[in-house]
């Protein structure tokens, strides 16, 4: 990790995702309609909206997930760094290097805890074992389970609880050192106390790594986003300080969603 | 960096071109065989004309010089279909009753032990029925036979018939899983017994899978070789009665094959590609029966998904503005969810309609109202026939095992165990040195070649191409096509490119060349299955770490899918150790040691057919069905072990809105 650093093409700057005009079709299925946001550094920003809203279909395209759905077209601009990612010769690898995510259920690896955090490192050419463990401990640090886990790194990764299984996925993420992590609704599979564990961890890692999540959970986005953009069948109805949304919204329907009327 | 980015891509590049070119590989195979068939069969159709090849009564090779020769197989095509109509008759009625036991009737701890009977008669090798039939089938017939001749169109059907059962019962089993539980309650929930819903109900619910497990069924009799020649009788004639002798095609194939030339040699490649005909005409018919249930069932989601759509779009252009928007993808959900309960219920109604009038009756009385009569036992007697059926093949099969095992022991102690296993041989002494060396190289060479291009193969299938798009069609179309093509035929094919075309002679290199091609389908299905069990989220996780394609698929979609290898290599195995007609006619038959992958060698299949045929070494050829026996339940049981215990399906290409 310290001889071997790629060079990161990609340095997130005081507004780490600017998204522009964009527009994203499934087939003839309008998914994305006009989506214009900037996403700032080192803050948690949550995506929140009834299901089919498109909040989860926008996360992916950040890291360009969406390249594996058939028939998906994407218009207008992501940029990071004041990079346009889906502009020429910009390489996949160093993307999702510098763009993490977490996935709604947890989806570790089916092999032991250690090879799970090196997975990702050993891809990007670390074979030093000292410089593995060493990742293996910062990740695990930083996803507050190295307690947990340091006596279990060469177990299965899926004989851990659910919660746990997620916070190794987070820290899987964090292996590679990401500048912006994003997560897919990553608590709605797991119990009350694993999120709130999950939501402790996101409170600490925003200061080195910026944090876009999307929740169906209102409180859960209220509790620990900074910012917050409520979403509508494809559109961005409104995007502000997570404190305003909740308390002063501008538009109606934000106000209905929020208070529960529909959703 | 923009240099190593450039070389991940041609390297994802390669990558794909050569999985896709082994997907090929089996449409390829397929046409090779159609094709040299139709070009070494064409000197006899020639000579005979089609019409009179096909029609004419008369098989007579050039016995007294080329003008006097004959070639009419009308006599083994009535054959082949008489053994396969008799097959048919027992192995698929048996088959079916099997398999209803099994899901419907069967003690739940009796339901694995049943399960693993069935795998395990699929796995007796053909050499080992045919042996089975001479030695106990055949004498017991001639005892009751008014010409005293055992062999013939009783012997073929019995013994045809228990192999084909596994095939039918294992199918058809799949198929009644597969009917949806709900046809089930519903049935109970109008009064019918248990016996009158899986009678009335669920077995016709599940009528074209059955159908496609009996056409699985013709295909495996009209094909099969060893077996039949081993109690047909083998003479040239249309049979009047149940003891007369007759051929069939893939017996006059393989009798003659070792010495004929010329004409003679041509008509027998053209005797295959009649075969082949008739197995890929089948296979057309299986196909188009399975796609016209697949379409029909496509079509009923695309139909509910369209009237979802379409209610959604009316509304949403009606009511303009946010709340109709809301309520549009409300109406949305809803309108599938009507859908689909409309269909389904309407599916069950229909069938527990046709359920209650054939139980209930259409009487009226006097006033035209129906009257209801109280359904009666009959189907009680079914279920019975469905345990007597069960019970015939459990005994079969006992009988089998217990006869080869009981035989091959006492053979054993008479021959001498270490000498005949592992002697020199040679000279008038016999062993199975010389099988355990040939085996071992026909397996090391087919694998060597069929699990690397079934590997990459299905990793095409599953991880390239799109699902569902006309090239996987066509490739999994050939794939199970080439699966279906008899042994005969693929030992012909092996003839005439690996021995004569190639020049490699009888020799295990061509046999295991001929079997490579064999096993390649099995390979393919049993790896792609794997594959599609390893969840799509494993993928995400490695990408969405930056991995590319070809680093996923190496570190985490294989290994995970290396159990499905596994079983693909040992069921390739099996193939291939009970193989035994293919092996016939490309690595010959002879009995000493192989010198090398050039020389010719026989297999333990081959060795105990000769032994078996040459009326001399009854011992041997117990002791090797012994062995053979033994060899097949040990690959059952190590399939069992590492087998895929049922996991959910895990869904593909799955998109978070």
């Amino acid at each position: 990790m310290k001889e071997k650093r790629i060079t990161d093409k990609f340095e997130v700057t005081d507004v780490a995702v600017s998204m522009k005009n964009v527009n994203l079709y499934y087939g003839a299925f309008q998914a994305l309609k006009n989506i214009n946001m900037d996403v700032a550094k080192g803050e948690i920003t949550a995506f929140i909206g009834p299901s089919g809203c498109g909040k989860s279909t926008l996360l992916k395209c950040i890291n360009r997930m969406n390249d594996l759905v058939e028939g998906c077209r994407i218009e207008g601009t992501f940029e990071i760094g004041g990079r346009n990612i889906y502009g020429a010769g910009v390489d996949l690898q160093t993307l999702r290097r510098n763009v993490g995510m977490v996935f709604q259920k947890p989806n570790p690896f089916p092999v032991s805890v250690y090879d799970n955090i090196t997975y990702g490192p050993r891809l990007y050419g670390i074979r030093d074992k000292a410089t593995l463990s060493a990742i293996v401990e910062d990740s695990l640090k930083r996803a507050a389970m190295w307690d947990e886990l340091k006596d279990r790194l060469d177990k299965s990764a899926l004989a851990l609880s659910g919660g746990q299984q997620q916070r190794l996925c987070i820290a899987r993420a964090l292996s590679v050192q990401p500048q912006i992590l994003l997560m897919d609704e990553p608590t709605s599979a797991l119990d009350p106390i694993s999120t709130g564990k999950i939501e402790e961890l996101c409170a600490e890692l925003k200061e080195k790594v910026t944090i876009i999540i999307v929740t169906h959970n209102m409180q859960q986005a209220a509790r620990i986003s900074d910012k917050t953009g409520f979403f509508l069948l494809g559109e961005l109805i409104e995007y502000a300080s997570t404190e305003k949304i909740f308390s002063n919204p501008e538009k109606e329907q934000t106000e209905r969603y929020i208070t529960g009327r529909f959703g | 960096m923009k240099q190593g980015f450039n070389l991940s891509k041609i390297k994802e590049g390669v990558a794909k071109a050569v999985f896709a070119l082994a997907a090929c590989f089996a449409v390829l195979s397929v046409a090779a065989i159609i094709g040299y068939l139709l070009y070494a069969g064409i000197p006899a159709f020639r000579e005979t004309g089609v019409g009179n090849f096909l029609f004419s009564t008369t098989w007579a090779p050039g016995y007294d010089g080329p003008a006097s020769e004959k070639f009419g197989i009308l006599p083994m095509i009535v054959g082949s279909t008489i053994a396969t109509g008799g097959a048919l008759l027992i192995g698929g009625t048996l088959g079916v009753a099997v398999a209803v036991f099994i899901v419907y009737f069967c003690p739940a701890k009796f339901k694995m032990p049943l399960v693993q009977t069935v795998s395990v008669l699929a796995g007796i090798p053909s050499v080992i029925y045919g042996y089975f039939g001479l030695k106990q089938i055949v004498p017991a017939l001639a005892a009751i036979s008014p010409n005293g001749n055992g062999t013939g169109v009783l012997a073929v059907s019995l013994v045809l018939g228990i192999m084909i059962l596994p095939t039918v019962a294992s199918l058809t089993k799949d198929a009644l899983e597969a009917v949806p539980a709900a046809y089930y309650e519903g049935a109970l929930a109008l009064g019918l017994t248990k016996e009158q819903s899986v009678f009335k109900v669920l077995v016709p619910s599940a009528k074209s899978g059955i159908s496609t497990a009996l056409g699985l069924g013709i295909g495996r009799a009209v094909g099969e070789t060893m077996a039949v020649i081993m109690v047909a009788g083998n003479t040239v004639q249309f049979p009047k009665g149940l003891f007369d002798g007759f051929m069939t095609l893939t017996g006059n194939i393989v009798m003659d094959m070792s010495y004929a030339s010329g004409v003679h040699r041509s008509a027998l490649v053209a005797t295959g590609f009649v075969l082949l005909l008739f197995i890929l005409v089948l296979n057309g018919i299986l196909y188009a029966v399975k796609g016209k249930g697949r379409k029909e069932r496509r079509k009923f989601r695309f139909s509910i998904k369209n009237a979802g759509d379409k209610g959604a779009s009316k509304v949403g252009n009606a009511l303009a503005g946010f709340y109709n928007r809301c309520a549009d993808g409300a109406a949305e959900i809803a309108q599938k969810v009507k859908m689909t309960a409309l269909k389904a219920t309407d599916k069950i109604s229909c069938a527990t309609n046709a359920a209650v009038t054939a139980v209930l009756g259409k009487g009226t009385d006097k006033e035209g109202k129906p009257i209801y009569k109280k359904a009666g036992g009959g189907y009680i007697v079914l279920k019975v026939l469905c345990a007597v059926g069960t019970l015939i093949m459990v005994a079969s099969v006992a009988y089998l095992i217990g006869f080869i095992v009981v035989k091959g022991t006492q053979a054993f102690i008479e021959t001498g165990f270490v000498n005949f296993m592992f002697g020199k041989g040679g000279a008038g002494k016999n062993s199975l040195a010389p099988a355990f060396v040939s085996t071992g190289a026909l397996i090391g060479i087919s694998l060597a070649i069929s699990l690397p291009i079934g590997v990459c193969a299905a990793i095409y299938l599953v991880e390239y191409a799109k699902s569902g798009s006309r090239i996987v069609k066509v490739i999994r179309l050939f794939t199970d096509t080439l699966s279906g093509i008899p042994s005969i035929v693929f030992g012909l094919f092996g003839v005439i490119v690996f021995n004569d075309a190639l020049g490699l002679g009888y020799s295990l290199l061509s046999g295991g060349l001929t079997l490579s091609v064999m096993i390649l389908p099995t390979v393919v299905r049993a790896v792609e299955e794997s594959l599609l069990n390893v969840p799509l989220s494993y993928r995400e996780a490695s990408y969405a770490l930056g991995a590319g394609k070809i680093h996923t698929i190496g570190k985490i979609v294989l290994p995970c899918a290396l159990k499905g290898i596994l079983t693909a290599t040992v069921l390739s195995v099996g193939r291939i150790v009970s193989e035994s007609a293919a092996l016939l006619l490309t690595a010959g038959s002879v009995k000493n040691m192989p010198r090398g992958i050039t020389s010719p060698g026989s297999s333990f299949a081959v060795m105990m057919y000769m032994y078996a045929s040459e009326g001399l070494y009854m011992n041997e050829a117990y002791a090797t069905a012994l062995v053979l026996i033994v060899i097949v339940i040990a690959i059952n049981a190590v399939i069992f072990a590492i087998g895929p215990k049922k996991e959910k399906k895990i869904e593909r290409k799955k998109n978070n809105g």
